[in-house]
């Protein structure tokens, strides 16, 4: 077929774009999750404006929303991240330096991205608690702990999930760009194949196909997670 | 006393300068993406010319080979970020990469040729000034960060220079006509040919040597780190006996079908 | 330091470039954008399903997979060689990202204007509706001026992130800033410094782009800071001042 439809059939490709799929999902999860560490450190940070951290934050922010993701990943990949691989060897995984260095890189560079994104959603959603719940929290001299751990934390997550699912659609596309840096993830593999075939047509298309199937997939999941919160705050 | 410690600080400076070879390991960075030099398939399994260099060298050393792929462009400041002990990719020798890292003697020779289609006005060109006045406008395919690109970048500053990531990249552009010519190695460039994607195109009959220009570099070499002298020296005393013994030749042979190897001096 | 000499031009060079193409982007993107919102809006329910399919599958998927199907993957398909103009958009890499970049884009702004337009209250809408005013008397009016003072944050947000796609047009061969900055890179290797100066630019542009879109906000709000000040026009009959 003019298209090479059965080359990447035949050739064993359809096993190659799996594998690349399963590791742009753990890249991305990852990702996320230090990204929501870092975002809910940061977005807590400006949101009680902690000087002079939070001009730190905001630089952070600024920064890595100003600046195109495709340089910060070059930047942090061409920069000779060489205490990644000292640090990936003090760690005694010498053997997994070579292969899981491109690894590491490209989760340390989505994750930043992401987290300053995080940041933004968490900040917004601890805006959006009404004073008044901390204020009486605080008139019943409850600890800062518990005023935390019961008042503030279960709104900002609940608010803050539309917000997140945002973050999480960025964070999976972004993935894709790493893969100018050599990581076997989806975008590489299907980047191989259509080179070494000579039929990127098939081969992209492919490939968006299955980036359109995680983020439908992630978007139902987050819509229920939606719904299922929205039931139980109705109480 | 003295001599004790003396001794000690000297055992310990032998050993982390013989680290690498101690760990019975050569990791080496190629590109995988350069036929007939350097090619990996989906698994990692590296082949070509450079994998066969490789091969030889760590047989001669007496470590075991490891290879990593790396985007061309990459190669130099991940060898310098110590990701891996040597280059081995087609990397031509030149000042400005020499002042970033070492090389071991030069070990093969390039053949620089431009790729044309078949009866355009730059097929028929055969002498290199005509050919470089020629390029005027004209949009050439070239890799990023290779020789190729900063040759035309100095000699042919009013051509529509078209940079690639990598040659298949630039050939699938040469083929669908968005680019009226590429330069690259001879036998790169003889391998897009001899597919079928290339029966429509040839060579341009007009071979640059790199002794036509300093940007075109003094031959291939293997890349050390700055301070890896130690190893560099090991790899030049390889490199020579396996080039006068003709085992470079014969790797040549069988992917150039022409011996491209240089005696070392 | 001469590194600087050596870069600075050579990078602003890329700037021109970059900003050429946000600009043809976004000018495609917004009235493509806008048409899709108003397909998404409307009663019919075939428009109404390709718009949504439209934003889904282009918000779905990674701008740099589109922009590679649109280059690599359309140069293949002989249709769009034969046909000259076609060709003409997909040969070369400015014009390939262009499309790409406003077709994303598209996506993002109907989605963004949708949202700008059904903010506005159905009271203003039933008003005008009864004050006789034609669906696109109403539209130019009253819909779209509200919708776009709701939609300017959402959509300044949206501008930033083309400013930042154009950078993906250097893996199709465009120099732009990204593109001058790899080539530079590769010649001098002075990575770290390259990328910092590269990345200044993108701040000063996306900052610029903040500003402007900033004090388009506060011209189309300034009624509500008049109102505010408690400045309003004097009734001629005297009657109280609002």
């Amino acid at each position: 077929m003019e298209f090479g439809l059965w080359q990447v059939w035949d050739a064993g490709w359809v096993t190659a774009i799996l594998r690349g799929a399963a590791v742009t999902i753990s890249v991305g999860l990852l990702s996320m999750v230090a990204g929501l560490l870092i975002g809910i450190v940061c977005g807590l940070i400006k949101w009680a404006r902690i000087f002079p951290l939070s001009l730190l934050v905001d630089g952070y922010t600024s920064l890595v929303r100003g600046v195109p993701e495709l340089l910060v990943i070059y930047l942090l990949f061409f920069s000779s991240v060489e205490f990644v691989t000292k640090v990936i060897t003090a760690f005694g995984y010498a053997g997994l330096a070579q292969s899981g260095y491109a690894f590491v890189i490209a989760v340390i560079a989505i994750g930043t991205i992401s987290g300053a994104y995080s940041t933004e959603v968490i900040r917004g959603a601890l805006a959006s608690i009404p004073s008044g719940h901390i204020e009486a929290a605080r008139a019943l001299g409850l600890p800062g702990s518990r005023i935390f751990h019961r008042i503030i934390a279960p709104q900002m997550l609940r608010i803050a999930v539309p917000g997140i699912n945002n973050v999480w659609q960025t964070t999976i596309k972004d993935t894709a760009l790493v893969s100018v840096v050599g990581l076997q993830e989806l975008m590489r593999i299907s980047y191989i194949g259509a080179n070494s075939t000579r039929h990127p047509f098939v081969f992209y298309l492919i490939a968006a196909v299955v980036y359109l199937v995680i983020t439908l997939v992630s978007q139902a999941g987050f819509d229920g997670i939606e719904r299922l919160l929205r039931l139980r705050a109705r109480r | 006393m003295k001599m004790k410690v003396l001794s000690l600080l000297a055992l310990l400076a032998a050993s982390t300068g013989s680290a690498l070879a101690a760990a019975g390991e050569l990791s080496i960075g190629t590109e995988g993406a350069y036929p007939p030099w350097s090619m990996s398939d989906a698994n990692g399994n590296v082949t070509g010319f450079d994998a066969d260099v490789g091969a030889l060298i760590c047989t001669k050393l007496e470590v075991k080979c490891h290879f990593v792929v790396q985007a061309f462009d990459g190669l130099i400041p991940a060898l310098k970020a110590k990701r891996f002990d040597v280059i081995i990719s087609g990397m031509s020798i030149t000042a400005d990469r020499k002042k970033e890292i070492n090389f071991s003697v030069g070990y093969a020779e390039l053949a620089n040729m431009f790729v044309a289609p078949k009866g355009s006005d730059l097929a028929g060109v055969t002498d290199i000034d005509t050919l470089l006045k020629s390029l005027t406008g004209k949009k050439v395919g070239v890799q990023a960060g290779t020789t190729h690109a900063h040759f035309l970048e100095k000699r042919a500053p009013d051509a529509d220079l078209k940079t690639y990531d990598t040659l298949d990249q630039m050939q699938i552009d040469l083929a669908s006509g968005r680019i009226d010519a590429a330069f690259a190695d001879q036998s790169a460039l003889q391998d897009f040919l001899d597919k079928p994607d290339g029966k429509n195109f040839q060579l341009v009959n007009v071979k640059i040597k790199s002794t036509f220009d300093p940007t075109l570099g003094e031959g291939l070499g293997v890349g050390i780190a700055k301070e890896n002298t130690e190893l560099k020296a090991k790899i030049d005393k390889a490199l020579c006996e396996l080039v006068s013994d003709g085992s470079v030749g014969k790797a040549s042979q069988k992917w150039f079908k022409t011996d491209i190897s240089r005696p070392c001096n | 330091m001469e590194l600087i000499q050596l870069a600075v031009p050579v990078l602003l060079k890329g700037l021109w470039v970059t900003a050429a193409l946000t600009l043809v982007s976004v000018l495609i993107g917004f009235n493509l954008g806008l048409g899709l919102a108003l397909m998404r809006l409307s009663s019919n329910r075939f428009w109404a399903g390709f718009a949504r399919y439209y934003s889904n599958v282009f918000r779905g998927t990674p701008l740099l997979v589109q922009i590679f199907i649109f280059y690599y993957g359309l140069g293949e398909v002989s249709l769009i060689k034969d046909n000259a103009l076609l060709w003409w958009v997909i040969s070369d890499g400015s014009r390939c990202a262009v499309l790409a970049l406003a077709l994303n884009t598209a996506a993002y702004t109907s989605e963004i204007l949708r949202g700008g337009l059904m903010s506005v209250p159905t009271g203003l809408v039933e008003a005008a509706q009864a004050c006789g005013m034609s669906r696109i008397l109403r539209f130019r009016r009253i819909e779209f001026p509200l919708a776009i003072r709701q939609a300017l944050p959402a959509y300044g947000n949206e501008l930033i992130l083309v400013v930042k796609g154009t950078s993906l047009a250097s893996t199709i061969t465009v120099l732009e800033i990204t593109g001058y900055a790899k080539r530079l890179m590769s010649q001098t290797f002075a990575i770290f410094e390259i990328f910092a100066i590269a990345g200044i630019l993108y701040l000063v542009v996306n900052l610029l782009l903040i500003a402007i879109v900033r004090s388009i906000e506060r011209y189309l709000m300034r009624h509500e800071a008049q109102a505010r000040q408690g400045i309003s026009t004097p009734r001629v009959d005297g009657s109280a001042v609002v």
